[in-house]
């Protein structure tokens, strides 16, 4: 029972924090960053690898925070300076970085296993076992357990996420919605389009490494659009977003619990319904009042 | 740790299906035993699902392997080892019998029968220390089962030397096969790495073709829980040179066939290998 606790407890932050970074990203056309992100990171574990000459998990985050920052930073780069279409851009760099990495790989640490997929991906069923224990001087039976890493980690990136949003919430919504505007009103939009980039960048690294690739990547997209759908401003559409998230967050692990099916796949496979759902209702709705309004 | 009703089974959780065998032959009626990852499923890819986080829960003893094949999950069980009776079968084999690529430990030790057999000593050892009222019928289970893995043991050596010296080439997709090639005097090629995720290069391939024209390789061959469409573009590309060869059939590698098939237990997963690979290759 604790330990559903503690998944759903982890879940529902990741799904929180990507759907908040989820919806500028979905606004900006950068929908597929997740997943550029989670092929790129590959260069990124491969040269903290050939630096260090260790697979210890900090210093693999480490590499493909930094990574995840170069991918958004430099589609976003070229996509401004080099007045390529956003798709293309994200398209162009993590295919670029994903190449990289294989071709150090198979050059340099072919007969070693480094992947992602082992190294930096992680499995939400397993959250519960893999815990962070304080004090007891290096011993860590003396120690007093404080919950799994994973939640602690995500815990931290969702408030930074949160409080950077809530602070700069009218910036953003400037930016996001009249650049131009925004230009005029000599606000530096460059820096904030980086300033996004890096809580893309920190939040999928860290999502990564507590529920894996497809969940984060599903959960970056899939409640954002759901909301755009819905919502009529930018506040309307992180609240829809995030309503969307935690719901496809609670019926897709009571699936996986009836079903005893993946948790990630059953959760993404929720966000994927509740989005059809969401269409749905609303072409009957648009049927019914254009059916209103003929009779009328 | 509770102690456990003295006429209650065992309940053990394994990450293999190999491992899971081994297990059920030295615990006998006295344990249940589940193996978390199915048949022909790649380690390397293993997704759980929300029962298998019940059913470690639930578990008595879990055991895996080790030498980094569950990947991340090892970092987990070596963290609930601390509060649970969690173990690495290959914990106690020597390091000078490990096979290592650049200071890291090949983990496909069931390859190897003697070798696998050193496993199931720790298994026999971990039974008896968590389960001691059952001592007598563990050592028993044991000894007649390492007979049955001394005898294969000694029909895979006598197999493998019908192949001749010069033919005596193992090639597969990836380098799962490193110690069955020490054990038994195979040369073993892979066309990836030993992780499955990497690729190969363009000299990998062409190095492998010179390899098969040169010593008249026969065959070469795929494995269960992989794709056969790496060895079977390499086929082709032998073949468009004039050289014959064909696939000598499915080795199944980082996992057992289904259960109540032949392959379907560790014997039988070895026979099943060496009888496609020496028909292939002699």
């Amino acid at each position: 029972m604790i330990n559903d606790i503690w998944i759903l407890a982890t879940a529902s932050l990741v799904a929180a924090a990507c759907a908040l970074v989820g919806v500028f990203l979905i606004l900006r056309r950068q929908a597929l960053m997740g997943d550029a992100i989670s092929h790129s990171v590959l260069l990124g574990i491969v040269l903290a690898y050939l630096i260090t000459d260790s697979r210890a998990l900090p210093v693999m985050l480490g590499g493909a925070v930094l990574i995840g920052l170069l991918t958004a930073w430099l589609s976003d780069s070229l996509h401004r300076i080099g007045k390529l279409q956003n798709d293309a851009s994200i398209g162009i760099v993590f295919t670029l970085f994903f190449a990289i990495g294989v071709i150090l790989v198979s050059l340099y640490t072919g007969q070693i296993d480094l992947d992602q997929e082992c190294i930096l991906y992680g499995e939400i069923a397993f959250i519960p076992f893999d815990t962070l224990t304080i004090g007891g001087g290096g011993n860590i039976a003396d120690g007093f357990e404080i919950g799994p890493r994973a939640f602690w980690s995500i815990a931290i990136v969702f408030m930074i996420v949160l409080i950077s949003i809530l602070i700069t919430f009218h910036r953003l919504q400037t930016v996001a919605f009249h650049p131009n505007l925004a230009l005029s009103l000599g606000i530096n939009t460059v820096f904030w389009h980086y300033f996004l980039m890096t809580l893309v960048s920190m939040t999928t690294v860290a999502s990564f490494d507590a529920v894996g690739a497809i969940l984060v990547v599903a959960l970056l997209v899939i409640p954002a659009s759901s909301a755009y759908l819905v919502a009529k401003s930018l506040k309307g559409m992180l609240w829809s977003a995030i309503a969307y998230s935690q719901t496809s967050v609670a019926i897709g692990y009571t699936l996986a619990y009836q079903l005893d099916s993946a948790i990630s796949a059953s959760i993404s496979v929720s966000a994927g319904l509740l989005l059809l759902l969401t269409i749905l209702i609303l072409e009957i709705q648009k049927k019914r009042t254009h059916n209103l309004q003929k009779a009328s | 740790m509770t102690s456990l009703p003295v006429h209650a089974q065992l309940n053990i959780v394994t990450t293999t299906g190999m491992i899971a065998d081994l297990t059920k032959n030295i615990g006998g009626k006295h344990v249940k035993v589940t193996a978390l990852m199915g048949t022909g499923v790649d380690p390397h890819l293993y997704k759980a699902t929300q029962g298998d986080l019940r059913r470690l829960v639930k578990a008595d003893i879990i055991l895996y392997n080790g030498l980094n094949l569950e990947g991340k999950l090892q970092a987990i069980f070596e963290k609930m080892a601390h509060k649970k009776p969690v173990f690495a079968i290959s914990a106690h084999i020597p390091k000078a019998e490990l096979m290592y690529h650049d200071n890291t430990p090949d983990p496909h030790i069931w390859f190897d029968v003697a070798l696998w057999q050193k496993a199931g000593v720790r298994i026999l050892e971990i039974l008896k220390t968590q389960d001691p009222t059952h001592q007598a019928d563990y050592e028993r289970n044991a000894s007649a089962y390492f007979t049955q893995l001394q005898q294969l043991d000694q029909w895979v050596t006598t197999e493998v030397q019908r192949i001749p010296e010069s033919r005596r080439i193992l090639i597969t997709a990836h380098d799962a096969f490193g110690y069955f090639g020490q054990a038994y005097q195979i040369k073993v090629l892979g066309l990836q790495g030993m992780s499955t995720a990497s690729e190969f290069g363009l000299q990998d391939i062409k190095q492998l073709k010179d390899t098969i024209v040169q010593h008249r390789v026969q065959a070469v061959f795929v494995e269960s829980s992989l794709s056969p469409r790496f060895i079977e573009a390499v086929v082709k590309g032998v073949e468009a040179e004039g050289t014959p060869l064909k696939i000598g059939g499915e080795l199944y590698s980082d996992a057992m066939g289904l259960t109540d098939t032949p392959a379907g237990t560790y014997i039988g997963m070895v026979k099943h290998n060496v009888n496609t690979i020496v028909s292939a290759l002699k």
